[in-house]
């Protein structure tokens, strides 16, 4: 059943087959956690609670895919997930990263110098993405952290495949001339 | 996307026609993106995942439930829906069909015809050709889709159908037999066969046929055949090669053979019937 897609799992799940929801699960639970955490601004808990609700929207709504990839319309709900949790709390992303989530960090442990510098560098990234709008940084985030492609990205957030271009570059143009002014206030 | 893997980086940039500045000042910038911190999934919180999960998955559906569930007693299961079937079929099909025997059965008692077997022959699947019209009427009639929903599957549908069909043709025409036998008409055995094989073969070529034209034409296009053949074979040369009593049992031997085969084709092609959206 491993080899099965995504779609061919789908079907399963739908037939009503627990091991087929597992692979899906397993294959897009942390990705897709990881997207919404950096959608909602590092909150990991808010993540997990959204890429649940996503699943739950999976096995509900499976009627409303049509003929889209899986993937496509998996991120396409959780997007939207994103924006209505804002749209509800009327929550604006300016949170710095949460103090929680500095054990998580990949990076070797640093020194206490280091330690600083680099929190003012993710401070200043997070700002800089919060500056950009929701709508370039979803873009950013399919294409760099969950390896869409841009026809992918087109499909899940429902816009011309010159869009997604434009936002990419655009985005990173912006991002690039943030954090150079911000790494200028730095030092 | 491996931010570490240099050239995948580089084609997804290169892929926003950007200059080869740009994709010198936008590697690091992606490179740094992939600092961002993260969650761990662990083992605990999928299984949670799983169990909240499990609780909204799609159960078989009532259908397939149902019919797995009558599989262990399918006899009694089949007779029930096609008792429940019976309503399909009106008053007139019951009539005509035992008006058809009882002309019969007056033609060969009183002699009207010296080739009693004849009569026989063009009766007997003339029951078979009325039948499925009647039986199988509903593909043409949009009825299709609540059939696809409803407890048995549309295969249980269509053999319950024919039970009727053919039960009730068989019965009115062991009883002709019968009572020609008991009259010293004939061998009981040989008069038999003589309307059931045919009966089984219209009933099988019509439904056959049934898969690529409407039903009414199938059946008239399966009886008309029949005819046809009864015509060619009362050539006195021919007689004696076509109707041997050796013979006798192929035509039913082949109708059956249209029946399950119409009947598994039937069942694969099913959605194709639905109307097209």
């Amino acid at each position: 059943m491993q080899r099965l897609s995504d779609e061919q799992l789908l079907d399963e799940v739908i037939a009503g087959e627990m091991a087929a929801l597992a692979i899906l699960v397993e294959r897009y639970q942390p990705v897709l956690t990881g997207y919404l955490d950096r959608l909602v601004g590092s909150d990991w808990a808010l993540a997990q609670d959204l890429a649940q609700e996503t699943f739950l929207r999976v096995l509900r709504q499976h009627a409303t895919r049509g003929d889209r990839s899986f993937k496509s319309w998996l991120y396409t709900i959780a997007t939207n997930l994103a924006r209505d949790h804002f749209k509800s709390s009327a929550t604006r992303l300016s949170t710095p990263l949460a103090s929680e989530h500095e054990v998580w960090i990949r990076d070797e442990v640093p020194g206490p110098e280091e330690h600083v510098l680099r929190g003012e560098q993710r401070s200043a990234l997070v700002d800089a993405l919060n500056l950009l709008g929701m709508e370039c940084r979803t873009t950013l985030w399919l294409r760099f952290y969950c390896d869409l492609s841009l026809q992918e990205i087109a499909d899940t957030l429902g816009i011309p495949l010159g869009t997604v271009k434009w936002r990419l570059s655009t985005g990173l143009r912006r991002l690039r001339s943030l954090l150079a002014s911000s790494v200028d206030t730095y030092c | 996307m491996n931010t570490n893997d240099r050239d995948d980086l580089r084609e997804a940039l290169r892929e926003l026609d950007a200059t080869p500045a740009e994709i010198a000042a936008w590697t690091p910038l992606v490179r740094r993106l992939a600092e961002w911190p993260e969650g761990h999934i662990t083992q605990a919180s999928q299984e949670y995942l799983l169990s909240v999960l499990e609780q909204a998955m799609p159960l078989h559906s009532a259908v397939r439930q149902a019919i797995r569930e009558q599989k262990p007693r399918r006899v009694t299961a089949l007779l029930a829906t096609a008792r429940t079937q019976v309503s399909l079929f009106g008053l007139g099909f019951w009539l005509v069909s035992a008006l058809v025997t009882l002309i019969g059965a007056v033609v060969v008692v009183k002699y009207l015809f010296s080739d009693q077997a004849l009569v026989l022959r063009i009766s007997g699947p003339l029951l078979a050709c009325l039948g499925t019209i009647v039986a199988f009427r509903g593909r043409g009639t949009r009825v299709l889709e609540l059939e696809l929903v409803c407890l048995p599957s549309p295969l249980q549908l269509a053999v319950a159908r024919l039970v009727i069909v053919l039960g009730y043709d068989v019965g009115l025409g062991l009883a002709l037999s019968l009572l020609l036998w008991a009259g010293g008409s004939g061998q009981v055995l040989t008069l038999t066969l003589s309307w059931l094989m045919p009966l089984f073969l219209v009933a099988g070529l019509a439904l056959l046929l049934s898969l690529w034209l409407s039903m009414q034409v199938a059946a008239s296009l399966a009886y008309g055949s029949w005819l046809a053949f009864l015509a060619i074979s009362t050539v006195p040369p021919l007689q004696t090669l076509l109707l041997t009593p050796a013979l006798l049992v192929l035509p039913g031997g082949i109708g059956l053979a249209g029946l399950s085969i119409a009947l598994l084709r039937m069942h694969a092609g099913m959605h194709r019937l639905l109307p097209q959206s």
